[in-house]
């Protein structure tokens, strides 16, 4: 058949090992004695955009929050089954929780630069892992800040405290920030809900440019971002996972009546 | 207000890319089409049934073109929420589509009818359909290069040939009349020689249609309103 148009997803069944970044089997996680996820088992591909969508509450942070294990940060949790990153299960007894949180980038909502300079914001993993040299230290802030196309707007102010700069440069620099590390994987949570439209679609953009370099996972309750953005979505509700597949499938023909009725506002 | 669109100007590159492709894929289907009804008036004058049936076999192909197009549509509108004059441009796109698709189906008709052992239609009606034809082409060559340019005098242009194609499917429908009723024993050919005659018509119409898309395009207003009419008169000064 004659093809116009070309298709770069493949169905979600379709991963092979090599084209998974995480594999999440059977994930269940109680906060406070509540059962927040059931049984999540899902493949999440490299180098693509996967976005997690649902009501608040749902548990799609949880499961973003897994990936680094920052659900341990809460004192009543309970996990049990496996997450998968690069062949390695991460709640595995013998994993290093700091090694993995320097693969696993995160971002949050409302970006949270340290009250320091914009180099050492963007150096401080680096730093906290012991890297001195300068050399390197100025060649990967270069780099970082390149990658989250804030190089051009700060290189001539990079000693400036951090927290002149807009929202938006400030949500890029935690973008850098994660990347100085380069990270295998980056978290977003909701990375955009307190920017303006236009940055939101630079930011978006960023993202989309940030696939060649890493996988990314984001959080987000704005149904168009995740349309736009995504390679594939996966819709949560109640700590169930209900449908996953390919973004264009799930916002165009979605499987499962949940999802479309979620998707199409209708959900009560 | 007459606007110029600028596709390539959007923040999201892959989103300047898709609706150029889209676009793009609007001028593919016109190409294949365009081909069609290029070998049909071949078929016809040289009364060559084989090349005639290889143009009713390659509809199924503007088919599929046209299933991909809507598709498309679809997926740009869910996913990427077009506004404005992207939104017109998808909408554009989608009705061209169909128009095509339809000219695709005008076109097969009538080169089933040359695939017949028998045409009883005089050499006045053959070429008068020739006539048709040739002015179809040039039809379409006007309309997916106003569509191409997204020219709105280009559109108008185009827009008016369709009279000339009416005045002379006038003319060859009251030939072919005449000789009917000299041969009615061939009425069920005959029926098959005014359908095709009809498409050679329609064909004129459907591109109508879309010079009107293009100028919806750029003006966001319908040709025939009657707001229009001052802007029509001016493009055609």
């Amino acid at each position: 058949m004659f093809k116009l148009f070309e298709r770069e997803a493949l169905s979600v069944e379709e991963f092979s090992k090599e084209q998974t970044s995480v594999d999440v089997r059977h994930l269940c996680v109680s906060l406070n004695a509540k059962k927040v996820l059931n049984d999540i088992s899902i493949r999440i591909p490299k180098n693509k955009i996967t976005a997690l969508i649902g009501q608040s509450g749902c548990g799609k942070t949880t499961l973003l929050n897994s990936f680094n294990r920052m659900n341990e940060f809460i004192s009543t949790h309970e996990i049990s089954g496996e997450v998968w990153i690069d062949n390695r299960n991460i709640y595995d007894k013998r994993e290093r929780v700091s090694r993995l949180r320097s693969q696993i980038g995160m971002v949050f909502q409302r970006p949270n630069p340290f009250p320091m300079s914009i180099y050492d914001n963007v150096s401080f993993g680096l730093r906290i892992q012991g890297e001195k040299r300068r050399r390197f230290l100025d060649d990967s802030v270069e780099k970082a800040l390149r990658n989250a196309a804030l190089w051009d707007e700060v290189r001539d102010r990079l000693f400036e405290s951090a927290l002149t700069l807009s929202g938006g440069q400030q949500q890029r620099l935690m973008i850098a920030r994660a990347l100085a590390l380069e990270p295998k994987v980056l978290l977003l949570d909701e990375p955009t809900s307190a920017l303006d439209p236009l940055t939101t679609l630079y930011i978006e953009e960023l993202m989309v440019a940030l696939k060649q370099q890493c996988t990314l996972i984001i959080v987000t309750h704005n149904m168009q971002q995740a349309a736009r953005v995504s390679d594939y979505a996966a819709f949560i509700h109640k700590g169930e996972l209900i449908e996953y597949s390919d973004s264009d499938s799930l916002f165009t023909m979605p499987n499962k009546q949940q999802t479309e009725d979620y998707i199409t506002g209708r959900y009560g | 207000m007459r606007r110029q669109m600028q596709l390539n100007t959007h923040i999201s590159a892959k989103y300047n890319q898709e609706l150029e492709n889209l676009k793009h894929s609007v001028l593919t289907m016109g190409g294949v089409l365009e081909q069609q009804l290029v070998n049909t008036l071949v078929a016809l004058k040289e009364n060559a049934p084989s090349l005639a049936e290889r143009v009713a076999l390659n509809d199924s192909r503007i088919d599929s073109m046209e299933s991909q197009v809507e598709q498309e549509c679809m997926r740009i509108i869910a996913k990427r929420n077009p506004t404005a004059g992207d939104l017109r441009l998808v909408m554009t796109v989608s009705k061209t589509a169909t128009d095509l698709e339809r000219i695709g189906d005008e076109i097969a008709r009538v080169a089933k009818l040359v695939t017949k052992d028998r045409i009883p239609a005089s050499d006045i009606v053959l070429s008068g359909m020739m006539d048709i034809g040739n002015r179809n082409v040039a039809m379409m060559r006007a309309t997916f290069d106003a569509f191409a340019r997204q020219d709105d005098k280009a559109a108008v242009i185009a827009h008016k040939l369709d009279t000339q194609i009416d005045k002379v499917y006038k003319k060859v429908i009251e030939q072919t009349a005449a000789e009917i009723q000299s041969s009615p024993q061939d009425i069920a050919i005959w029926m098959d020689v005014l359908w095709a005659i009809r498409s050679f018509e329609r064909i004129g119409d459907r591109c109508k249609n879309i010079c009107e898309y293009v100028i919806y395009l750029t003006y966001g207003r319908d040709l025939h309103s009657s707001s229009m009419k001052k802007t029509v008169k001016k493009l055609l000064k």
